[in-house]
């Protein structure tokens, strides 16, 4: 099994060369290709999450043995937290990639984006696999590069501008981690995220490790589209095209910016107080803001930007509550409940969110607008974009039984249970909103007059993207199910094992 | 006991099935509903006499051989734990029949033009949701059931114009809103007494916690029920969405779910304290009183309704604020005739609406005379929601007033503040037989218009669920305190004593007595016939009649007094709307930070330095 790990990164990174190869050659290799090697990576991952039994699967590039204790090797490391994002980064890969068929088709270098996308992909599965910090980083830098080339993909004065904005902005992030790597070799003499633990936690913190902090969270905390860090996301998420922005929003801020925070100051670091509230009053005014924001867009894709902001708020305040309650040394048992409803609503709002840009996508196939006034009544010409939309907006607005509902549930009775009476209070008043505002978005969009301008032409979506947004939608109630005890222990255990348990995560691959 | 599985399954599972067929069966689909309802109807009788008793569902998965399965099987019995008492196999018993009511009618009111998108399929849901809120015991579960049930009465509105999207918006937002809020008074629940389980939760009222606990859940149940000040989307609800859903949902439904959830935090989950029953008894009363005087100025006969829905809310507070064994049966009492009399009124409604077209009060009128069994029927609806001896309405208001003035011997501060209680009540009774003749002249009396000249009678499966819901206000009325209270709500409050004698089976037979001897004095006193005649006016030219005595018009003496003016007009503004309130505030905020994201490159840096900045600034 631990052969099979490279796939996650070779597979697609091949396939995207081979795309700009072959694709000129042979007609529609890249609208075939794409989906097939995504959905192979999806049953592959889905398979290795269902079987995994909480082992944490070393893979060791060139074979290279810990030397002394020392790792000297590459490490792709897939435990059950890797496993999660590696699924959902091949999920919604894979959807947006069938969705693409229909929508990518009216641009005129279809070679370039799909060979873009699966770099993206190899990038992000590098992230979340890569057992060191600089592998970690060229990674990342794989993904965000192919992303702002993809922001910019319909190169209109809109796109270009949102591209830049994104690549500054993203460059500052770039720079300030790899300053922090740097900072941490400097101190640790080493770059293994398990080697440097160690060190970390025989030594005393000082004032050194804290900064080192510090520049981390702001640079992946930049990755994640925290606030204050969340300038670019409107923007770059608004731009791009439709499945790109399903697979932006979904994913890459989570495997770029939420994953390796989530790493870092789990396995990594000593849980610190001071940083862990930190951390946590960041999601919360990220998740305040960012729907006080989203609230009063009209431009959809814009709004859902916002509520990507919003959502990740929720994940760092039930990440953040477990490591505090993990630094305080609090009940074991509240803090996995904070950090599974944390992990929960990632997953969750991979598949929401993702349906709900792809939603954004088909309005704007059919009716060239993005601007809510604009739109009305179509819920009678586009049922299949109406109801998954519906399905969308309940499930992120924590309407039962959709899945959101679920994981908000989990993070506000962690935080009442931790006695953060007022940070369950905001995680209430935020969802309020967010229905609010999804409320709009239906109604304008869907109802609100009868009668539309060019309705003889309107008709639903093509095949491949209604395709798409109903399986999505079947997702958004299928994944519910992981709030049943027997199934999320199944499912999230793992991931909490290894986020909880920093010395298994260590002795699995320094074999100490 | 399995019958509880069934009563929560089919209706969903049905509803479900009925998605996958096509929309143009919809009568087949009306059909298949309706077997559905009669099936939960029997159940529900089943349960009703039968025993009452707890249930887990771990039975079904008992015989599974996989150990996955078995762990969950484990956690099925730890969260979907059921219970059955007086109290719901009462409320079971009134969905079920109002369900198949309401049913009956849809099949010919859902017409083509009103035609919802997937009517039947969310009305099942809402069946075996309405069930599983009722029947569980687990809080947990309860908030699933209870939030889908939001849900689907969004989906029940036709949100075809700008109005009527408006209002099935903020019916959502409202909802689900409180919905989200409940979830913060069960988890502290969880925090303070460390299980889920109703049966197994009851806390004292003495520290914070437990007070926001109950305030959070009070929220729930009065969002649902509809009292103020979360009933803002009831008026809105019944103006925009067709008849039978808001038959169905705020008048029937939501009512008897919200009163049940009202009744399981008072009596069951806390002990209210003194300065709660205040507050709880202040709300209802405001209720009674704001409803009902916005009642009275509307101009359009379903808002009309939907605020006495709102207003009469308001007794059952009352009742359960009390807190005495009186007060909640009175509640319960009254939660059940309001739901009778209301959805009646509510399809008697749709059926001028379905005949007329017209939505107005002023736009029609003396349809006595072609739709007489609607009349009559809506006659009886609205003489007992105002309370006229000897329907349904009279007794149950009686009820409740014969508690507050038993409460008043207690003592303590809502107990000494009883004569206000006990004033409002009555005053709120006053002005709701005030607004009913305006509904029933205005609609049924007067001259009958040119245009509804050849308007008939509607059809028997609309009429019918009319002719059983009044036969029932009639029945729960002259039988009240002889057979219907002893038997349905002894069991749930235990047995009481009535303060005042009201014997209503003698009562009714002597006010039948008089109406017999009247009519008799009547037909002798008129054996010579009246006569018709052209008024006399001198000479001149013909007057053009204006014989309709214009309804509204009369009621606009009301708006007119200068302090109730003003607070109309501010009514009408939204001012004392807590969703449009919140809503602006909310707004105002998105705009100031709207402002902040102009859009330079260069700000957006500075930001992110500044935020760095601060951060060292702070932790180191």
């Amino acid at each position: 099994m631990n052969s099979l790990i490279p796939i996650f990164v070779i597979v697609p990174l091949a396939t995207a060369f081979l795309i700009m190869i072959l694709g000129r050659i042979i007609n529609g290799f890249q609208k075939t290709v794409t989906p097939l090697i995504l959905l192979f990576l999806t049953i592959l991952s889905f398979y290795f999450l269902i079987n995994n039994n909480s082992n944490s699967f070393v893979y060791s590039i060139g074979g290279w043995e810990p030397i002394e204790n020392v790792p000297i090797a590459i490490y792709f490391v897939m435990d059950g937290f890797s496993l999660i994002l590696l699924s959902i980064i091949s999920l919604i890969g894979f959807l947006a990639s069938i969705y693409s068929i229909s929508y990518i088709s009216k641009f005129t270098s279809e070679n370039n984006f799909y060979s873009l996308l699966c770099l993206m992909i190899t990038g992000m599965n590098g992230v979340v696999l890569s057992g060191d910090l600089f592998n970690l980083f060229v990674f990342l830098e794989i993904s965000v590069i192919s992303s702002y080339a993809l922001v910019a993909f319909g190169t209109q004065k809109e796109e270009l501008e949102a591209s830049f904005k994104y690549q500054v902005l993203g460059g500052i992030a770039s720079f300030i981690i790899l300053f922090a790597i740097g900072l941490i070799y400097w101190r640790t003499k080493t770059l293994n995220i398990a080697d440097a633990s160690i060190f970390l936690s025989s030594g005393n913190s000082n004032t050194f490790d804290l900064f080192i902090q510090i520049l981390l969270i702001t640079g992946f905390g930049l990755k994640a589209a925290m606030m204050p860090f969340h300038a670019w996301l409107p923007d770059a998420h608004s731009s791009a095209p439709s499945p790109i922005s399903a697979m932006l929003s979904g994913v890459l801020i989570k495997a770029a910016g939420i994953y390796v925070i989530i790493r870092l100051f789990f396995n990594m670091f000593v849980a610190s107080e001071e940083i862990s509230i930190l951390l946590t009053t960041l999601g919360t005014i990220s998740m305040v803001i960012g729907v006080l924001l989203a609230i009063g867009q009209w431009d959809i894709k814009r709004l859902l930007a916002y509520h990507s902001i919003s959502q990740m708020g929720y994940v760092v305040l039930g990440i953040g509550i477990g490591l505090i309650i993990i630094a305080r040394d609090g009940k074991p048992s509240i803090a996995a409940l904070a950090i599974a409803g944390g992990l929960f609503h990632m997953v969750n709002h991979a598949v929401f969110k993702g349906l709900l840009f792809l939603n954004a996508g088909a309005i704007e196939h059919r009716i060239n607008t993005r601007n809510l006034k604009e739109m009305g009544g179509l819920s009678k010409e586009m049922p299949v974009t109406s109801g998954t939309s519906f399905v969308a907006s309940m499930a992120i607005s924590g309407i039962p039984p959709f899945n959101g509902f679920f994981s908000k549930l989990i993070i506000i009775i962690a935080a009442i249970q931790a006695r953060f009476y007022l940070l369950a209070f905001l995680a209430v008043f935020v969802s309020i909103i967010t229905l609010a505002s999804f409320m709009k978005f239906q109604r304008y969009a869907f109802f609100n007059k009868t009668e539309h301008s060019n309705k003889s032409t309107l008709k639903e979506v093509p095949f491949p993207m209604v395709f798409s947004m109903i399986l999505m939608g079947i997702l958004c109630l299928l994944f519910s199910l992981l709030a049943f005890p027997g199934i999320r222990e199944q499912i999230l255990g793992p991931a909490i094992e290894v986020l909880t348990n920093t010395d298994q995560y260590v002795k699995s691959i320094t074999g100490i | 006991m399995n019958e509880l599985l069934y009563i929560i399954i089919i209706p969903v599972i049905i509803g479900s099935a009925l998605f996958l067929i096509p929309g143009k069966f919809n009568i087949l689909k009306g059909i298949l509903a309706i077997f559905t309802s009669i099936l939960c109807l029997v159940y529900s009788v089943l349960i009703f006499t039968g025993k009452q008793f707890a249930f887990t569902p771990y039975t079904a998965l008992d015989r599974l051989n996989s150990e996955f399965l078995r762990s969950i099987n484990f956690d099925l019995i730890k969260y979907s734990a059921f219970n059955i008492d007086s109290l719901n196999q009462l409320i079971l018993l009134f969905v079920a029949i109002f369900a198949f009511l309401i049913l009956l009618y849809s099949i010919v009111y859902i017409s083509k033009e009103k035609k919802i998108n997937n009517y039947y399929e969310y009305f099942l849901l809402t069946l075996g949701c309405s069930f599983g809120a009722v029947a569980s015991d687990n809080l947990l579960l309860f908030l699933i059931f209870w939030g889908i049930l939001g849900l689907t009465l969004y989906k029940l509105i036709k949100a075809h114009n700008d109005e009527s999207s408006a209002a099935a918006k903020k019916t959502l937002i409202i909802v689900g809103a409180s919905d989200g809020i409940m979830i913060l008074g069960i988890a502290i629940l969880w925090k303070i007494t460390g299980t889920l389980n109703m049966s197994d939760i009851n806390v004292d009222t003495n520290n914070a916690l437990t007070i926001l606990a109950f305030f959070t859940l009070l929220i729930g149940a009065f969002t649902k029920a509809g009292a103020f000040p979360f009933h803002s989307w009831i008026p809105d609800y019944t103006k925009n969405a067709p008849a039978s859903s808001s038959a169905f949902l705020p008048a029937s439904l939501d009512k008897l779910l919200g009163i049940y959830f009202l009744a399981r935090i008072c009596n069951n989950l806390f002990v209210l304290n003194d300065w709660l029953r205040v507050v709880i008894l202040s709300l209802g009363v405001i209720t009674i009183i704001t409803a009902v005087l916005m009642a009275l100025v509307q101009h359009d006969y379903k808002k009309l309704l939907g605020f006495h829905a709102v207003s009469q809310v308001g007794y059952m507070v009352v009742g359960f604020g009390l807190g005495t064994m009186l007060g909640i049966a009175a509640g319960l009492f009254h939660m059940v005739n309001h739901a009778l009399y209301k959805s009646g009124l509510l399809l008697s409604a749709g059926c001028v609406e379905h005949r007329t077209g017209k939505n107005n009060i002023e736009e029609v009128g003396g349809l006595s005379k072609v739709m007489p069994i609607t009349f009559i029927a809506a006659l009886v609806f609205a003489l007992s929601i105002s309370g006229i001896p000897p329907l349904n309405g009279f007794a149950s208001k009686w009820m409740i007033y014969q508690g507050i003035i038993d409460f008043g011997a207690g003592s303590g501060i809502a107990n000494n503040l009883w004569i206000v209680w006990l004033a409002l009540a009555v005053l709120g009774s006053a002005l709701t037989l005030a607004s009913f003749i305006k509904f029933i002249g205005g609609i049924f009396l007067g001259r009958k218009k040119e245009e509804f000249k050849a308007i008939k009678e509607v059809s028997v499966l609309m009429w019918l669920p009319l002719v059983i819901l009044a036969l029932f206000c009639v029945g729960f009325g002259v039988f009240a305190s002889g057979y219907i209270v002893p038997k349905l709500f002894y069991p749930i409050a235990g047995n009481f004593s009535f303060v005042g004698i009201w014997q209503s089976e003698m009562v009714s037979l002597l006010i039948l007595v008089s109406i017999i001897l009247g009519l008799i004095i009547y037909f002798i006193g008129n054996i010579k016939n009246y006569r018709t005649a052209d008024s006399f006016v001198g000479g001149g030219e013909k007057m053009i009649e204006k014989g309709n005595y214009n309804a509204v018009e009369f009621y606009k003496t009301i708006s007119d007094f200068k302090l109730l003016n003003d607070i109309y007009k501010k009514a009408e503004e939204k001012w004392f709307d807590i969703y449009d309130l919140t809503k602006r505030f909310v707004l105002w905020c998105s705009h100031s930070f709207s402002n902040a994201h102009n859009g330079i490159l260069s700000n957006y840096t500075i930001w992110i330095f500044a935020g760095l900045i601060i951060m060292l600034l702070i932790m180191i």
